[in-house]
């Protein structure tokens, strides 16, 4: 409801044509709860405790009953998601030493599903990661992961052939190499999380303002008459977003965890 | 003074116009990334999964460019 009150606050249904705050990072700034021992607590820092506790039960509950032979349904399903990211994404991009990383990437998938997942649960409605503390975290964890395995897989060579690539002609060695160098070990952590929080940056920005203007010209209706027909447009607009932006949460999960281990491939087996 | 308020409302302006710039080579990209690997999986549906995987790799590379043009249309 915050984004209701906020975009009403400065907008008038007989005249405007949408309803936005005059300043859209207070749909992102939550105003703090509680505070314990000076860390103050606001709703997103509750909602990231929810999204690892769902996880972790998630987990647990689904494959609490290993001994058995036929597994629950719910056990099946999450036995879905786990082969999921053990095949498909470790072993089939880093190769068969992939398995390793299966825990790794399997925890990044269910806590970024998760959080993603958060905007368009009802009640909720806020994408933990869009805040960019979240996915800068988790890509500077990837970032060290994938750096100290390409320096403890090829020692200094890992280094050294990306400054100096031996495959490119000589003249053109220096350049390659120091686009390389930089894209490897800057921009990569960076696209990585911009990625995943620009995404749900712009599905919470166009859901909220939507579906808060649809809301906020419907119910003034007696006001305004007629001018509220263009909230039930906002409405529509904003349900078929709504569908769009669960196919992007999930998308993007899959695409932070692909790229991890892509990344974790690219160390690993630095020549391909 | 009027001569701010004409300034500030052109900033405002100038980073919708960058953002819509920004998004012109990602949109043709990526149009190019999935139209190719629709046509592989049409041809090779035995390497369908293989091209999927790389096509979502392909479009999350595109599209890193217009996402940092989302990005610096609030920066700026």
């Amino acid at each position: 409801m915050d984004e209701l009150v906020l975009a009403s606050a400065d907008c008038d249904p007989a005249r405007d044509i949408i309803c936005a705050p005059s300043n859209v990072l207070e749909l992102f700034e939550l105003p703090r709860i509680f505070s314990i021992g000076g860390f103050d607590v606001n709703r997103t820092v509750l909602l990231t405790f929810l999204a690892m506790g769902i996880v972790l039960f998630v987990l647990w509950w689904g494959l609490r009953d290993r001994g058995s032979l036929v597994p629950t349904k719910f056990g099946a399903a999450v036995e879905g998601i786990v082969n999921f990211v053990r095949n498909e994404v470790a072993i089939d991009i880093i190769g068969p030493e992939g398995a390793r990383y299966a825990p790794y990437l399997l925890s990044v998938f269910m806590l970024v599903i998760i959080g993603n997942l958060f905007e368009v649960t009802p009640l909720v409605n806020f994408p933990i990661t869009s805040r960019m503390a979240l996915p800068l975290f988790l890509s500077v964890v990837t970032w060290i992961i994938f750096v100290s395995v390409g320096f403890a897989t090829n020692g200094i060579r890992y280094f050294t052939d990306l400054l100096w690539p031996k495959a490119v002609p000589l003249a053109l060695r220096p350049l390659v190499g120091l686009i390389e160098v930089v894209s490897t070990f800057i921009l990569r952590p960076i696209t990585l999380a911009v990625r995943l929080f620009a995404n749900l940056v712009a599905g919470h920005l166009m859901l909220s303002l939507l579906l808060a203007s649809g809301y906020i010209f419907l119910v003034d209706v007696f006001d305004i008459g007629f001018r509220s027909a263009i909230g039930l447009a906002w409405f529509g607009f904003g349900l078929g977003i709504y569908v769009f932006e669960i196919v992007v949460a999930v998308l993007q999960a899959y695409i932070f965890t692909l790229l991890s281990a892509v990344y974790v491939q690219s160390s690993v087996h630095p020549e391909h | 003074m009027e001569l701010v308020e004409a300034a500030v409302a052109l900033k405002g302006a100038i980073a919708l116009v960058g953002y819509g710039l920004a998004a012109i080579g990602p949109g043709i990209g990526i149009g190019i990334v999935v139209g190719n690997a629709i046509q592989a999986m049409v041809r090779q549906p035995e390497m369908a999964a293989m091209a999927r995987t790389n096509m979502f790799l392909g479009i999350a590379f595109t599209e890193a460019l217009a996402l940092i043009g989302f990005v610096l249309f609030f920066i700026a």
